[in-house]
């Protein structure tokens, strides 16, 4: 059975005033998956859940659904329910009306009604809750109202633009679970709207990150993290160093004044690229011992590590963080391993990207 | 709120009771056996009586109402609609003109429309009386109509509609379970306003109406200007009555929805 749900081809969105919100889209979403569209405000995230939904037409390209183009076909008849940044919960209705409004749109029965609705609350933790006025529901309460909106009409795909981002950190947390979880119960196909690359990171089975309209890169969570496609990416998606360096040939990489041994290679020989190293790759030695020597500029201390800000003596920084604690204008070296560094061409298409991967696995690395 | 200094509600004292000085001191009188409004001799009912005796008036007070409700009704269905067909314009500057348009008619003077009425009513035959009178009714009405009823628009957030239209709702549903829904404080409020403003016209009315068919208002102008008499003060006294209790049902009325919107039944 063909597993693809949704798919974008060459799909292009621009308003009349000649802004161009997204630039080629293109990508397949399989039914069952937790998928993430990450990136910063303004990037085309809400656009593309707009299309899907059938609010917003897209300008050239084609979008299918379950192998049917579906351009032209009205939102009210999409197999698609939306959780909406702001709710969009109706204040003349109660929760439990709220929940029940697609079904009463569709005509079902009174008794069957009662039953979904009801059965949609407690999935959602709102079990008695139905005759509430919205005004008396907590910002997270109505959240779950909005998702048992969405999930009692039963559709295909569920999607969210930015649930959580009006709750404070403590209940974005739990609803972070909450809602992977209920993903896994329901089985279906979720398409998750965030910047927070923490939240995406978290909750996906795979993520697209987005920057001005365009896909920068998709995969799974451990791929976009471990190997970022351009300093974008690596940017955007936690903390790391990201220095230039030059690939002298496969395998090994110069930066920082150095070379070093490395796991990447099919470049140019002599290719001017970036290096990314994460800050917990990083590990404080002697500098006897170390194959970076820096010096510390301020430490933090973050709970579970500490945070140093160094700089080697081309004046590069390098985040560290290390369990163990160092002396502020003190010299100390950095030691880490040749898979820790990880090698970025300029401007690398995805596809050729994933090839080279492929060609000079990372056998080493899982 | 802060207290008001004693000067202030000696100011506000003194406002409203020269305003509702003249109506006081007419039903006051209403209520004189004497024939007119110098002394007051005894406490009667008999101008009331005479109103109720008089089929004539009583005819005019029902055609008065009539009017009154017909052309709300007729109006704040029409405003209504206009307003979301004003929401939903796109174009900014056709939007602006047409909010513009709508304006211009709240403020201009009654005499404008009234004779203009006049003049499009003869100049297309209709025989004035009931019908001419209604039309312009509802045509005065609906400007305001579509101004109470637009903030509520402004108000409502999109994302309801494309919620609405998300969970399968037509166009037609999203109308009805949704935008009437939302806005119906504004409707009521327009309604009542659009009667308020039927029931106490004069101006418009004076212009429009003929074949014997005439409203309280022109009908007291034409006693008033025939002589005195205390059954004015009488009918008067039931229009105020009856202008308070409809201000009196449009507070519970817009009570009620508050509560509904925001939940108030804790
Ligand atoms: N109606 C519109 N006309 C012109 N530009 C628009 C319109 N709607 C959205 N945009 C632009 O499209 C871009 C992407 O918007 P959006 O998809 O909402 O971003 P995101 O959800 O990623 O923050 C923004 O730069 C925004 O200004
Ligand atoms: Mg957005």
């Amino acid at each position: 059975m063909n597993n693809t749900i949704i798919r974008f081809e060459n799909v292009t969105k621009s308003y009349d005033d000649g802004t161009v919100v997204l630039k080629n889209i293109n990508f397949e979403l399989e039914r069952g998956k937790f998928y993430t569209l990450l990136g910063p405000s303004g990037c085309g995230k809400t656009t593309i859940l707009r299309i899907i939904a059938g609010f917003t037409d897209a300008s050239t390209g084609d979008v299918f659904f379950n192998g049917k183009r579906m351009n032209d076909v009205p939102a009210n008849e999409r197999q698609v329910n939306t959780v909406f940044q702001d709710y969009a919960l109706f204040p003349h209705l109660n929760v439990f009306e709220n929940v029940a409004f697609g079904l009463r749109i569709k005509k079902v029965k009174e008794t069957e009604i009662n039953d979904r609705v009801q059965e949609a609350l407690k999935f959602v933790n709102l079990a008695g809750y139905g005759n509430r006025e919205i005004s008396e529901m907590s910002g997270g309460q109505r959240q779950r109202v909005a998702i048992a909106r969405a999930i009692v009409n039963d559709p295909e795909v569920i999607l969210l633009d930015e649930p959580l981002s009006a709750l404070d950190l403590k209940l974005r947390t739990e609803m972070q679970y909450e809602l992977r979880e209920l993903q896994q119960r329901l089985g279906k196909t979720f398409i998750f709207v965030t910047h927070d690359q923490e939240e995406a990171l978290a909750m996906s089975d795979e993520i697209f990150v987005l920057s001005n309209g365009e896909i920068k890169q998709s995969g799974t969570p451990v791929d976009i993290y471990d190997e970022p496609i351009n300093r974008f990416v690596a940017d955007f998606i936690g903390e790391s160093n990201i220095v230039d360096g030059l690939m002298i040939e496969d395998y090994k990489v110069r930066f920082a004044g150095k070379e070093f041994e490395c796991v990447d290679g099919g470049m140019k020989p002599n290719e001017k690229i970036d290096v990314v190293i994460r800050p917990e790759d990083l590990e404080i030695t002697t500098p006897e011992n170390g194959k970076l020597i820096v010096t510390v500029d301020t430490q933090l201390f973050r709970g579970v590590h500490y945070e140093l800000s160094t700089y080697d003596q081309d004046g590069n920084e390098w985040l560290v963080h290390s369990l163990k604690k160092a002396d502020v204008g003190a010299e100390i070296g950095l030691d880490f391993d040749p898979e820790a560094i990880h090698v970025m061409r300029l401007n690398e298409t995805e596809a050729d990207f994933d090839k080279r991967l492929e060609a000079y696995g990372d056998e080493d690395y899982e | 709120m802060k207290k008001l200094s004693a000067m202030s509600k000696m100011y506000l004292i003194f406002v409203f009771a020269v305003l509702y000085a003249p109506i006081f001191y007419l039903i006051f009188y209403s209520f004189n056996s004497g024939g007119s409004m110098n002394n007051f001799e005894s406490f009667t009912l008999e101008h009331y009586a005479a109103v109720f005796e008089d089929s004539r008036l009583i005819i005019i007070l029902l055609n008065t109402v009539l009017v009154a409700l017909l052309s709300g009704l007729i109006a704040t269905i029409i405003g209504t609609l206009g307003a979301i067909g004003i929401v939903s314009i796109k174009d900014k500057k056709m939007r602006n003109t047409l909010l513009s348009l709508n304006n211009v008619l709240i403020v201009s003077p009654d005499v404008v429309i009234g004779a203009s009425f006049l003049i499009l009513f003869t100049m297309i035959g209709v025989k004035l009386g009931f019908a001419s009178v209604l039309v312009s009714h509802v045509a005065f009405s609906v400007p305001i109509v579509v101004l109470m009823v637009l903030p509520k628009l402004l108000e409502m957030n999109t994302s309801l509609i494309d919620a609405a239209r998300d969970l399968g709702a037509t166009k037609r549903d999203v109308l009805m379970r949704v935008i009437l829904p939302y806005i119906s404080p504004g409707i009521f409020a327009g309604f009542f306003m659009a009667l308020t403003y039927s029931l106490d016209d004069f101006a418009v009315t004076f212009f429009v109406t003929g074949n014997g068919f005439s409203t309280l208002s022109v009908e007291i102008y034409s006693m008033a200007r025939a002589g005195i008499s205390l059954t004015i003060n009488a009918i008067s006294g039931l229009v105020f009555a009856v202008t308070v209790l409809i201000v009196i049902g449009y507070y519970f009325i817009n009570k009620r929805s508050k509560s509904v919107a925001t939940g108030g039944h804790r």
